[in-house]
């Protein structure tokens, strides 16, 4: 009797489990994950109807999110949106399947400095999407002083004015650059010697907010922001007043890139996908919606001269760009800090 | 002797047949694999070590326990509790009253009462903590109120600043606890017989006596089981708390979350979801033993 009850639970899950596979092989169907706010919706129905395959839209905030989801849910995403450091981190693990440029023709369209990213060499696992910065945005109505860099933001006469991304490598990656080490370079000795800069800064800040700073920053609750640059290049779409500026102690540029994750149910579709977002125009589509660096140099020349001087989108060259690096189990030592830190203690 | 073969047939009709299994297995079957396998899982993880993002050495250890005992989170799971705790008390003082009201109304006027309070679910909690932020902002509604009915300047100097601060968190937890707390005091409150009442004042007890001495001892496994329910989902919130709070204050709910989906030290996460499912467990045996006193005490 007991041995029953026990076949008839596992049954059940077996059965479970084969309802889920069997409903996945039906139809051609490509399971994108993607950033929030990045992908237009009209880029993706604009593919569906180009080539009949439907496509699944899932959303996530962090890189981490992202890669937690893909290991618990193996086989299931067709194509991802890693940042650079979390592309060097999924090759490292092999993690990724590599990316057949001849069914991609349209890579011919990114500017040549795209085409051979450090991360990954020669693009065989990776095509850039979009590329941006972080950095300063501020109403210049009520910041009357120069703001430079992180330290004439982070000034205690501006205390309770402040919004910054709820990103805690972010935030210590500014710390590191004002105490002129590199982002990358994050040991316990070079934590130990921001952490008193950051507690300072800690102190000032009103809101952490990765989602979405406009608001708060259109309704006057706060003046000054450390902020993606796609989201200051909006602000200042709508509003001259506001303005931004790379940060003087070095800031941090980021490339966001489409991947297809190992054993993707649909290798082609994600080409397909990939190949689609690369033509000049449906690439402008994206630039007209979220104003990050277009790096693809057909697309730029549909832009109006308003969006190429946009300098949140296309900053001047003078300042020093870093990438992100995968660091590891460092990771850990960051979360502890900020917890740590963001306590109160 | 005898007593003994009296009582064995007894015992025999209450032991289920297969029906009984047939009509429990689905919920064994939802226990097994919603409830059981994912904690086993935590508590497997919950030994091991983080290596970077999502990635585990499969070692033994007890490290992540110690890390736990740490002034940084330690003093996590404190203000998780005083959180909570706070919450459940302003819900229980709350909602008490509410849910007397309630069900001292007549009967034909509870069903709408009850839906007025059930109304919120309706919506997500999400959405709602959002209406708070446009409420509560420095130049939102309950700010643009207070101006138009002149109480700014006269009562107050300036615009409320409650936004982004503790007492934006506590008004988010305990509007959202609220329905939680009434809702069991409703059925204790409804089923307590009034003649008991009667009889009290009857029998010289003045109204505080007879509140503290009848009505509350009977209508306490209402109160135990608000307070539960308010607590023990309250000291786990997250998401709110960094929504009202602009992501200044960090409840456990929220750094389990970082560990699982930001900083990457699963195992970690999996400690500290073990230590908050002990936590769980040490309230239910407090509130539900003090709940079974009290009624033997009545």
């Amino acid at each position: 009797m007991k041995h029953l009850h026990l076949g008839l639970i596992v049954a059940m899950i077996l059965s479970l489990a084969g309802c889920h596979r069997s409903s996945q092989k039906q139809q051609q169907r490509l399971h994108l994950f993607a950033w929030s706010e990045y992908v237009p919706q009209e880029v993706i129905d604009g593919f569906t109807k180009q080539t009949g395959i439907p496509v699944d839209y899932e959303v996530y905030d962090s890189n981490e999110k992202m890669l937690t989801k893909l290991l618990s849910s193996p086989g299931h995403y067709d194509l991802i949106q890693p940042s650079e450091y979390m592309v060097e981190h999924l090759i490292k693990r092999g993690l990724l399947e590599p990316v057949d440029q001849s069914a991609i023709p349209n890579v011919g369209n990114l500017l040549p400095e795209y085409r051979n990213p450090e991360y990954d060499p020669g693009m065989k696992y990776s095509v850039p999407y979009m590329a941006g910065t972080v950095g300063i945005v501020y109403n210049s109505d009520k910041i009357k002083d120069p703001i430079r860099g992180y330290q004439d933001v982070f000034q205690p006469k501006y205390a309770g004015r402040i919004i910054v991304l709820d990103d805690n490598r972010e935030i210590v990656s500014w710390a590191l650059d004002v105490k002129g080490i590199d982002i990358n370079d994050v040991s316990p000795a070079n934590l130990a010697k921001v952490k008193p800069l950051l507690a300072d800064w800690l102190k000032l800040i009103k809101i952490f907010n990765s989602d979405d700073p406009k608001p708060q920053l259109f309704s006057g609750d706060v003046d000054l922001s450390v902020v993606y640059c796609g989201d200051a290049a909006k602000l200042i779409e709508q509003d001259k007043k506001f303005r931004y500026v790379l940060p003087a102690e070095g800031a941090h540029r980021f490339i966001d890139n489409l991947c297809i994750p190992k054993d993707a149910p649909d290798k082609q579709a994600a080409e397909a996908f990939i190949n689609y977002i690369l033509r000049p125009e449906v690439s402008k589509i994206i630039s007209d919606k979220f104003p990050y660096t277009n790096p693809n140099g057909a697309a730029r020349k549909l832009l109006t001269p308003q969006q190429l001087a946009n300098p949140a989108s296309y900053p001047p060259e003078s300042v020093h760009l870093e990438i992100f690096h995968d660091i590891g189990k460092a990771n850990a030592d960051i979360s502890q800090l900020m917890t740590e830190l963001r306590n109160g203690r | 002797m005898t007593q003994a073969v009296a009582i064995q047939p007894i015992s025999n009709v209450r032991r289920p047949g297969w029906r009984g299994w047939g009509l429990f297995a689905p919920m064994l079957a939802w226990l097994a694999l919603f409830v059981v396998a994912p904690t086993a899982i935590l508590l497997v993880y919950s030994f091991f070590t983080g290596e970077g993002i999502g990635e585990v050495d499969t070692h033994f250890t007890l490290q992540n326990y110690q890390r736990i005992f740490t002034p940084v989170y330690l003093d996590l799971f404190w203000r998780s509790i005083v959180y909570a705790g706070a919450t459940t008390i302003l819900c229980a003082l709350i909602g008490y009253p509410v849910a007397w009201y309630i069900g001292r109304a007549p009967a034909s006027r509870r069903g709408k009462l009850l839906m007025l309070v059930m109304i919120p679910f309706m919506t997500s909690f999400l959405i709602r903590t959002y209406a708070w932020l446009i409420i509560l902002h420095e130049h939102g509604l309950l700010n643009g109120f207070l101006e138009a009915a002149h109480l700014i300047p006269t009562v107050f100097s300036h615009p409320l600043n409650i936004l982004y601060t503790p007492t934006a968190v506590m008004i988010a937890l305990v509007y959202t606890y609220l329905p939680f707390m009434i809702l069991p005091i409703y059925t204790s409150v409804e089923k307590l017989d009034p003649s008991l009442i009667e009889a009290a004042a009857d029998l010289g007890a003045g109204r505080t006596r007879s509140f503290f001495r009848v009505i509350l001892p009977l209508t306490w496994p209402g109160v135990a089981a608000g307070i539960l329910m308010v607590f023990v989902p309250a000291i786990a919130m997250f998401a709110v708390t960094k929504i009202m709070s602009g992501g200044h204050i960090r409840l456990i709910g929220d750094e389990i979350q970082e560990q699982f989906e930001g900083g990457g030290d699963l195992p970690f996460g999996s400690a500290l979801g073990m230590a908050l499912l002990i936590l769980f467990l040490v309230t239910y045996w407090i509130s539900a033993g003090r709940g079974a006193k009290e009624l033997r005490g009545a």
